[in-house]
């Protein structure tokens, strides 16, 4: 908006005045304008804002169009933790403003890239702010910080902000009146009976809101009186005012510039980055949840951390070098930071250990963006998670995200004892839709597993993460059952598929116009970056599904246990860090 | 059964369908070619009503026309509670009266512009408009001192009354003639209250409201 920061005299003094206008912060309704699960509607400087407040009372303010359809996000539904768009219901997360959920596509990650534009807020004097392109915080008003301040009814104006501070002083508050500029649109009034901060929003051209602030709170019992009192006062003045805007020329209304999203960023896909360890996070806190099971608290070092969605998982790069991968266990609509659980593993190859052991609060981590390749459909009329000890990390995320959309669900829980049952206060708060199934035999938990999945009825899902035998089972009694494969969701902590790397064969890239030889102990993925092709990856064992690519021609050996048996059987993906090709060529929509 | 003469996108039979809702009173609809057919002015249903106007009921065999004197009869003969039509009331029913009327006033512009913009109207735009805005000024002031005395609804009773439903279709479809709500919080969170009203009825252009917790 402002490139150029020298200031052209020439050029109209509206658009000087915006340009300043844009760096400063302006009130954009009262605290209360953002009651419980509601969106407020407010316009600043011509550019319509959607405010709302989430449950855990984090004020959003965003750009008032859902990126899908342009519709008002201010007509949207404010769910407490993400805000929902009337139109198609893409739904957007509270503080990232990225998009968590598409129900056209219910079964995919929406792409990291499909995120809101969000404007500073912040709360002060009873009212809710934000800049265009300002920082730091709300203005501090010294009458104000040294009073008891006290927000009395805001008012929306018919007329400029210029035209009604030059008329303030005809506020009738009761005897002489003497008027202090604080700033732009921002003047403090001052009489034998009250002393009054004003700030005017400038709304769009011709249109403004007054928010006034009284300097002493009144006497409780007085209060409706007071607001009365000063209601009237600015109603006649706003009288005043807007007779004489009524006979200026209607200002031409402010367009301010809206940021294009490119259309690329919109297809699904997210641009793989190269930088697999592209975030700082400090250890905020470390806690033990479960017997044997270590919590961690990650914040970033600066900013806002990418979007979680339910089912993500985040590389995390140990300090011994190792890299591992983690489920994120957030609540539903906790945006602020990553939480994730470490069991220890007996036969640790030091991924868990080093977490266990030598990680401590305060130190930093490099971690992945959350990559999200398990998935949770919100349109399921019923729904079941099926956990096998630290199997519990996707599956608690999942519920709570349930629980929080109202959605039927069942989480049962598979562990060895009750102190290993890990963030035992939230299973709590699931109540009966958490069940728990401790020290069960391997038989036993085949019948247990049994009972569960022994009917499918249309619209159900089943979500399973656990230890490779019992997802096995789960899996293979879920078929049994008529359960259709597309309702069978998984998620593998480990490969342990002994790897074939023997044969050679080429790979043509359609799209690159590129075909090489991946020779025999190479991977796909490899000779692709060898070909300085981005690809992005996570486990590189064929358990996470980061690096499958389209397959367009030629028949793929898997090796994975992340395609489904009806992807492996159609060709269409390979997981390019350990399958490989049974045809002499492969063809791969890269 | 209720019968009544109804037309989809009209806002006064919107009322009727929305208190039957929330009463849970079945009736049959019978549509009324309101737009392009202009059939509410033929004379086959100025036999129902000579002043040519929907909605109208026919309960067994009385018929009553306007929109909110319906209101006035449902409630009264059909609301045990006697909650939406408090008539033993004198002070409340007084209040409910007065924005009943106030009603009249916002059907006579909102409404109206919606006409104008939505099915070409011939009527003086301007002048609808700045009377809605007057009126909802005067509207979003009453409720913000309403929410400051900890009370949600237009009447001063704890509990919504067939005032509210009155107001509430010509406010919430203001857009559709051109009058925006942006200036009104209070209006628009009051709109949401309605929304949440238990057996709340949804129309073309009115969605339900999102849930305040599960």
């Amino acid at each position: 908006m402002s490139q150029n920061h020298t200031r052209d005299e020439s050029k109209t003094t509206a658009t000087n005045e915006v340009e300043d206008l844009s760096l400063r912060w302006f009130p954009i309704g009262r605290s209360d304008d953002a009651a419980h699960r509601h969106v407020h509607h407010a316009k600043l400087l011509g550019r319509e804002l959607a405010v709302w407040r989430a449950d855990d009372d984090y004020l959003n303010v965003w750009e008032n169009r859902c990126l899908h359809r342009g519709v008002r996000l201010s007509i949207g539904h404010n769910d407490g933790t993400e805000l929902k768009c009337i139109y198609h219901g893409w739904r957007y997360a509270s503080r990232t403003a990225g998009c968590t959920y598409i129900p056209a596509h219910p079964a995919d990650a929406p792409a990291r890239t499909i995120c809101n534009r969000t404007f500073p807020a912040g709360e002060r004097y009873g009212l809710m702010w934000t800049t265009e392109q300002g920082e730091g915080s709300p203005p501090e008003i010294p009458a104000l910080e040294a009073g008891s301040p006290f927000a009395l009814r805001s008012l929306p104006f018919d007329a400029p902000a210029a035209l009604i501070e030059e008329h303030l002083d005809q506020y009738q508050s009761g005897g002489e009146v003497t008027v202090t500029e604080l700033g732009p649109h921002n003047l403090l009034l001052t009489s034998d009976q009250a002393s009054i901060v004003f700030f005017i929003q400038p709304v769009d051209s011709g249109e403004s809101v007054v928010h006034s602030v009284l300097t002493t709170a009144p006497n409780p019992q007085n209060e409706l009186v007071v607001l009365h009192h000063h209601a009237r006062a600015l109603t006649a003045l706003r009288d005043r005012i807007e007779t004489v805007a009524s006979r200026l020329p209607e200002p031409t209304p402010l367009e301010p510039a809206l940021e294009q999203i490119e259309p690329t960023d919109l297809d699904g896909q997210t641009p793989p980055s190269r930088d697999e360890a592209e975030l700082r996070v400090t250890v905020a806190r470390k806690w033990e949840t479960g017997e044997g099971i270590k919590a961690f608290e990650l914040v970033p070092l600066t900013g806002q951390l990418p979007t979680v969605q339910p089912g993500a998982h985040i590389d995390v790069h140990l300090p011994n070098g190792l890299v591992r991968q983690y489920s994120l266990t957030n609540r539903a609509g906790e945006q602020e930071h990553y939480v994730i659980g470490v069991k220890l593993e007996p036969d640790s190859r030091g991924g868990s250990a080093c977490l266990h052991e030598s990680v401590r609060e305060g130190d930093v981590l490099a971690i992945s963006a959350p990559r999200h390749n398990f998935s949770l459909r919100r349109d399921a009329l019923d729904t079941i998670l099926i956990a096998g000890g630290i199997g519990i990390t996707p599956l608690l995320s999942m519920a709570e995200t349930l629980s929080q959309g109202g959605h039927p669900f069942t989480l049962h829980y598979f562990a060895q004892s009750s102190s290993h049952l890990a963030f035992p206060d939230r299973l709590e708060e699931l109540g009966d839709a958490c069940r728990t199934h401790l020290g069960l035999s391997p038989e036993q938990t085949g019948d247990q597993l049994k009972d569960i999945l022994d009917s499918y009825t249309t619209s159900q899902h089943v979500y399973i993460c656990g230890p490779g035998p019992m997802l096995d089972a789960a899996r293979d009694l879920a078929e049994g059952h008529r359960w259709p494969e597309s309702a069978v969701h998984f998620e593998y902590f480990k490969n342990t598929t002994e790897v074939d790397k023997s044969a050679e064969f080429t790979i043509s890239l359609a799209r690159s116009g590129v075909t090489t030889t991946v020779g025999a102990g190479q991977s796909i993925l490899k000779v692709l970056r060898d070909q300085g092709i981005a690809m992005p990856s996570s486990c590189e064992q064929g358990a996470c599904g980061t690096c499958v690519v389209g397959v367009i021609k030629g028949e793929p050996l898997h090796q994975d246990v992340y395609l489904k048996p009806g992807e492996r059987a159609s060709g269409e993906r390979i997981v390019t860090c350990v399958s490989r090709s049974l045809s002499d060529e492969l063809i791969l929509d890269i | 059964m209720i019968k009544l003469y109804n037309y989809d996108l009209s806002v006064n039979c919107y009322k009727q369908r929305l208190m039957m809702g929330i009463l849970g009173i079945d009736y049959e609809s019978i549509p009324v070619d309101f737009f392009p057919g202009q059939e509410h002015k033929s004379e086959a249903f100025k036999e129902v009503n000579p002043l040519g106007h929907i909605p109208v009921i026919v309960d067994g065999d009385y018929t009553l026309r306007d929109a909110h004197a319906i209101l006035v009869y449902l409630a009264a003969k059909y609301d045990p509670s006697g909650c939406w039509y408090p008539s033993d009331d004198p002070e409340l029913i007084g209040e409910l009266s007065q924005w009943m009327l106030f009603a009249e006033g916002t059907t006579n512009t909102a409404s109206a512009a919606r006409l104008h913009d939505n099915l070409g109207y011939a009527f003086d735009i301007d002048a609808l408009r700045s009377g809605a805005h007057q009126l909802f000024r005067v509207l979003d002031e009453h409720l913000w001192f309403r929410e400051r005395e900890g009370k949600d609804w237009v009447c001063s009773a704890d509990h919504p009354t067939i005032a509210d439903l009155a107001i509430f279709p010509d406010v919430m479809l203001s857009e559709e003639g051109g009058i925006s709500r942006l200036p009104y919080p209070a209006i628009r969170r009051w709109t949401e209250r309605v929304r949440r009203i238990e057996g709340f009825t949804i129309m073309p252009g009115i969605q339900e409201a999102a849930s305040l917790a599960i």
